[in-house]
Order: structure tokens, then C-alpha cells, then sequence
């Protein structure tokens, strides 16, 4: 059975203080801090890439864990800003830095913050129907990109980062169950206008507030699992507030779900796997991930350690 | 619904939404932004008063409800 193996991730080395963009913006620090609840917003270098922060997350992968490029017959890459506006799919062009083999299969997929739980599936689904053993799931969706550096509501929000997910045939944590949705009527809460990023704050709100505490009890239900079973919960890091009050309508133990995004901000479809890093150490058993976002698209998956 | 009851729905959200907000009659009218409400808060607020009333209360509705009074009238007229 495929599954997850191993994680790394990679944060550029450039970054945004975000107390003094709070100033910048005559926003009031204390609310930065603890509201919207972060400090440092990790963004790309003039010399940064999609492809190039994959492949810094690939090398961080090899430091812990020994992979042979020759093995890897898969490759997804996630992200809705890629280098050369996707043409050629950025997966081609990180097979080539990986020197990968050509019976290695390639492609991107375009979605946001919910991207990495879709991602997972799509990636261990495609690799089961085609009898594949080893694969990488990258996320790399830079909104440094796309920020309209005069709007206050995205800046002071969002960070980059990537990440790659070995997945294996010898994993440390296999899927148990997940549930996708989508309310394409919302989408224009988080659209790009030209070239630039528009986001309706309410309106994320109430759809993450709303929507996705239903769909997070749906899955447990499926799985016969009550939130006391799950040793922890991996919620999209969008916003301090918004985490913490989904926390408490969802009926999730805090102390199981981890708010880490005062040094990343909201990393999009990187901000699961960031935690996922972390939280692997701990060998948690069941673990809970909900991605919600650009769509409106929200995923949610139940993965149980592999004993 | 009538007035009071809706008055008592958004009094009692503000005060459980906001750290240190205690409600009475005479702040009715003020804006939120006067009583200390944040931006945040202020969202969390109108969901949660319109979900205490049964109702539905859209983005571009929500937007014109800056005073406690202004969310008490939107809910009292559903």
C-alpha cells in the first residue's frame, strides 16, 4: 500500500518583517501579532523559483532519508504561480534539475490552500492505477507574486515556502479516508484580478468558519473516529483568529491542533506539509489535515501511522 | 423576531467575541470600531449573531452593520 514516507521543506531565505509592514499599513502591531498572528513573512529572492525552492526542499528530503533519483516513477507538483506561467508544468522542469529517469511521470496541479490533502490523493491514487512504488508530491505556490503590495489584507497574510512528501510503498502513514468539496459560486473570494491577488477577508471567514468545521465532522463520522481519536488535527495555517475559532466551533482539543505561523504566514498549499515536518517526530497515530481555500476548494483527509 | 430578543442575541455575541466588552443599552448606537471591536471580531460577530438568529447574512449586508443597533434592526426586520 502507498503512503506517506518522509517530508522535507524548504523557506527562502528572504523574508518581510511584518510589524513594520503593520506600520507601513497604520495597522496596529499588537493585532498583527496576535490576531492575524505573524511576525516574519518568508518571500523569494529576485534569484528564487518554484523549481529552484522545490529542489532545495528535495535536498533538505535527501538529509533525511536516502532516495535514489533512478527509483522515483512520479512526480506532482502543486502551485497556481508557477515560473513560465506553466509552460513548460514545472514537474518537467524539476525532473530535469532531479535528473530523474524518463520512465518517471509528470505533471502540475492548480490549487491552493487545499491543494496538499488533494494532492496527496491524486499522487497516491495516479502511482497505485499504474503499479508505481516511489513518487514526490511538491508544494510551491509563491503569492509573493501576486501581491498587490498596497493592499493590506494579503500582504501581512501571506508567505512562500515549498515542500516535498516522499510517498512509497513502504510508508509511515497511509490514507484511511477524505472527503473534497467545492463552491465554485464563492470563488471570487480569492481571485486574481489581472495579475494580482483580490481577497473578500469576510467571506474566506465565514466559509472556513462554516463550511469546513461540517466537513472535518463528516470525515470523522465516515471513519467511525470521534475527535478524542485523532491524536492531531492539521488545519491550513490562514490566520491566528481564524484557526483559533474554528478550533472552538469545530470541537477540536486545542492542545491536538498546533498554530504554528507566527515565522511562515499562510504558506498556501505548503502550510500542512510545514507542520507535517514538525509534527512527524512526535509519531503521532492518527493524524487529521483540512486544506481550505482558493475555489472555494476544501479537502480533508484522515492518515493513521502504519505500525 | 422581535427587537429585544435580537438585542439580546448581539449584545451577548459581543460580549462572548470580544475580551472585555460589556454590553448595555447605552452603547447600542456607538460604532463597533468606538467599542474596541476589531475588524476580526467584527466578522465573527455578525456570523454568529446571524447564526444565533436563524438567518442569513450576506457580505455586502454585513458590511453596512458598524453599530450594535444596525445588526439588531437587520435581524429584527428578517
Amino acid at each position: 500500500m502507498l503512503g506517506i514516507q518522509s517530508i522535507a521543506s524548504y523557506l527562502p531565505k528572504g523574508s518581510v518583517d511584518n510589524l513594520e509592514q503593520a506600520d507601513r499599513f497604520e495597522t496596529d502591531r499588537e493585532f498583527v501579532e496576535q490576531k492575524i498572528g505573524v511576525t516574519t513573512l518568508p518571500k523569494f529572492e529576485a534569484q528564487d523559483s518554484v523549481v529552484s525552492a522545490s529542489i532545495a526542499a528535495f535536498k533538505s528530503l535527501c538529509e533525511k532519508q536516502s532516495i535514489d533519483p533512478a527509483e522515483i516513477e512520479c512526480v506532482v507538483l502543486c502551485t497556481q504561480n508557477p515560473d513560465n506561467g506553466g509552460l513548460p508544468h514545472n514537474s518537467a522542469l524539476v525532473h530535469a534539475e532531479l535528473g530523474l529517469p524518463e520512465d518517471c511521470a509528470c505533471f502540475d496541479i492548480g490549487l491552493g490552500c487545499s491543494g496538499y490533502v488533494y494532492g496527496l490523493s491524486v499522487i497516491q491514487s495516479f502511482m497505485a492505477a499504474n503499479g508505481m512504488k516511489k513518487g514526490l508530491l511538491f508544494t510551491c505556490d509563491p503569492y509573493s507574486r501576486i501581491l498587490n503590495p498596497e493592499d493590506k489584507n494579503t500582504c501581512l497574510l501571506f508567505g512562500d515556502a515549498a515542500s516535498v512528501t516522499l510517498i512509497s510503498d513502504t510508508p509511515r502513514y497511509t490514507l484511511s479516508s477524505a472527503k473534497f468539496s467545492t463552491k465554485g459560486a464563492g470563488s471570487a473570494a480569492l481571485h486574481k484580478n489581472g495579475s494580482l491577488l483580490e481577497m473578500n477577508g469576510r467571506a474566506v471567514f465565514n466559509f472556513a468558519l462554516q463550511d469546513v468545521p461540517k466537513q472535518i465532522k463528516r470525515v470523522l463520522e465516515s471513519a467511525e473516529l470521534k475527535m478524542e481519536n485523532v491524536d492531531l488535527f492539521l488545519l491550513h495555517q490562514g490566520s491566528r483568529f481564524m484557526l483559533e475559532n474554528m478550533i472552538k466551533r469545530t470541537g477540536i482539543p486545542a492542545d491536538k491542533a498546533p498554530i504554528r505561523l507566527s515565522e511562515t504566514g499562510n504558506t498556501v498549499s505548503s502550510s500542512i506539509p510545514l507542520l507535517l515536518e514538525k509534527e512527524l517526530d512526535n509519531s503521532p497515530g492518527t493524524i487529521l489535515m483540512s486544506g481550505f481555500g482558493v475555489g472555494l476548494s476544501w479537502a480533508t483527509a484522515i492518515y493513521t501511522q502504519v505500525k | 423576531m422581535d427587537r429585544e430578543e435580537a438585542a439580546k442575541i448581539v449584545m451577548s455575541m459581543l460580549e462572548k467575541n470580544v475580551e472585555g466588552l460589556k454590553m448595555s443599552e447605552d452603547k447600542m448606537g456607538e460604532t463597533l470600531e468606538n467599542l474596541g471591536v476589531d475588524s476580526l471580531d467584527m466578522m465573527l460577530v455578525v456570523m454568529d449573531a446571524g447564526e444565533a438568529a436563524g438567518i442569513t447574512i450576506s457580505d455586502d449586508e454585513a458590511e453596512k452593520l458598524d453599530t450594535p443597533d444596525k445588526i439588531v434592526e437587520f435581524i429584527a426586520k428578517q
